[in-house]
């Protein structure tokens, strides 16, 4: 991830204060971000929906 | 009779009644245990001794009144400092919530109380459950009894290090990512990871709403049955919760292994994440035990380690930043640095990918399923090394992620770790045993097959 980027989306998540007294761990956080979401293999059929599935309560 | 702290549960309850001994004699034997080990371990965040005594002489004066709740009744219990009791602060470890008193017991610690444990205090954990041993918190990370110079494993650390050192006989812990099953697997002891569902998560502070479990740790396959009886059922307040099922989780213990199922996982450590020669062996040597006594064991394959580790990983920040973003945005130098890398990671996780991992879960739920079809219990690593050294950061941040717990926390099956073997430098190696939903008691029923086969349960920390 960009360091542009991080710090727009660090900004954007209301870390101002971590950014300017933590950046190497608001980085660090980042780049954990990046590296974990790849590994996955995201269904591609439409019809899988996540888990758990949404379920109505007792109607009493 | 063996010195008292290293008496099971078990033998502990038919001590009581028998009238060979006393909760208070117990517990006195292990508060002077504490006192003289404690100083080394810090498994204690609080130790409420003056409470607990009390409880001690209650429960003894009701035994020998002939009102006795059960097997649990005068028996130490501690518990992770990520759940309530009530009049103590749950600090999960953390300058961020060191005054924080609950108002009232959390369910397990309710229900505890109700089989009439004795609570001891709360216990060291990695912060929130999630940082890692860390020396910049306002307590000391928990320490190994095997060697006080290598890591219990965690996040429920003071559980898994006491239960090992004979300070308590029982340990109550969490597991988001295998944080119950990871001190047990270093610690040499035994730790379940329940059904999702199955044991209440109300009052215990959470991590990842759909990967958090609250489970025991024990150093019999016995005990952790015990300890599942007390603290099972259904509770309406945890939205988790599965309606109550059958109980009497020891009921299959003797059964043995003969003719069940076991499916192997050989991917896990041989190529997804290879294990040390010495954890490979004591794996594979598990298998060849269950095989001699009876059981039918065959390789069973599901979706990659990394894999599922990537789900969790995903699902786990994303959730966990839900709960922590507004102390990180205005207290983040109240964080551990560990724990604060570990859990921003949610604010950089685009919604689409947290539902992918979501909708991932869900194949990997059907796979486990698909391979309970036809094995009845799989087996497989917990962990791919022994406990690294606690003060070598870069080896704990290598090692700590190098295990196959993270999948029954993404699929919420009941799974179990316990001590398999020691390796050459004399530390804990284990092996871990997972079940179909609700079939927790045929999980314990291969541990304890295991266990009664091995002398593994015999072993004890050179701690003194």
């Amino acid at each position: 991830m960009e360091h542009d980027l991080v710090i727009a989306l660090a900004k954007a998540a209301g870390l101002e204060k971590a950014l300017t007294d933590y950046p190497d761990d608001v980085a660090a956080a980042a780049a954990q971000a990046a590296e974990t979401g790849g590994a996955i293999r995201v269904p591609t059929d439409p019809a899988i929906e996540p888990w758990p599935p949404m379920r109505a309560g007792t109607g009493r | 009779m063996s010195e008292l702290h290293w008496l099971s549960i078990a033998e502990m309850a038919a001590a009581f009644a028998a009238r060979r001994l006393s909760p208070v004699e117990v517990l006195s034997a292990l508060l002077a245990r504490i006192e003289r080990l404690d100083t080394r371990l810090h498994t204690f965040v609080r130790l409420d001794a003056d409470v607990a005594m009390d409880a001690a002489r209650a429960a003894e004066r009701d035994i020998a009144a002939g009102r006795s709740r059960g097997k649990l009744h005068g028996i130490a219990v501690g518990l992770k400092d990520i759940i309530d009791v009530a009049g103590l602060p749950t600090t999960c470890h953390s300058k961020i919530l060191l005054d924080n008193v609950a108002r009232a017991d959390a369910t397990v610690t309710a229900k505890l109380r109700q089989a009439g444990a004795v609570i001891l205090g709360k216990l060291a954990t990695h912060e929130f459950a999630i940082g890692g041993p860390s020396f910049d918190l306002p307590f000391p990370p928990a320490r190994n009894p095997w060697n006080p110079d290598h890591h219990p494993g965690g996040s429920s650390s003071g559980a898994g290090a006491g239960v090992a050192a004979g300070l308590f006989p029982a340990g109550i812990g969490s597991d988001t990512g295998g944080s119950v099953r990871n001190p047990a697997s270093c610690c040499g002891i035994v730790g379940l990871k329940p059904t999702y569902g199955l044991v209440s998560r109300r009052g215990v502070f959470p991590l990842s709403y759909t990967l958090d479990h609250v489970g025991p740790l024990g150093r019999t396959v016995a005990d952790i049955a015990l300890l599942l009886d007390a603290i099972a059922g259904h509770d309406a307040a945890d939205p988790g919760s599965a309606p109550s099922g059958a109980r009497d989780f020891g009921r299959e213990l003797d059964r043995g292994v003969r003719d069940l199922r076991i499916g192997f996982i050989r991917h896990f450590h041989e190529t997804d994440m290879p294990a040390t020669p010495e954890m490979t062996a004591a794996i594979a040597d598990a298998a060849r035990v269950l095989e001699s006594e009876g059981a039918l064991v065959r390789t069973v394959t599901l979706p990659s380690l990394n894999e599922f580790a990537a789900v969790n990983r995903v699902i786990l920040a994303s959730e966990a930043w839900s709960v922590h973003a507004p102390w990180l945005r205005t207290r983040p130098g109240d964080y551990g640095q560990l724990a604060r890398r570990r859990l921003m990671p949610g604010a950089f996780i685009a919604a689409g990918d947290y539902v992918g991992a979501q909708r991932r879960r869900a194949q990997m739920i059907a796979a486990v399923e698909d391979a309970f079809r036809d094995v009845d219990v799989l087996l497989c690593a917990s962990s791919m090394d022994p406990a690294s050294r606690i003060e070598d950061s870069a080896e704990t941040a290598r090692t700590y992620p190098r295990q196959a717990r993270t999948p029954f926390n993404v699929t919420g099956h009941p799974a179990l770790a316990m001590m398999s073997g020691l390796s050459d430098n004399g530390l804990p190696l284990s092996v871990q045993f997972a079940g179909r939903y609700f079939q927790d008691a045929t999980v314990l029923r291969v541990a304890a097959a295991y266990e009664r086969a091995t002398e593994w349960h015999t072993r004890r920390p050179p701690i003194g």
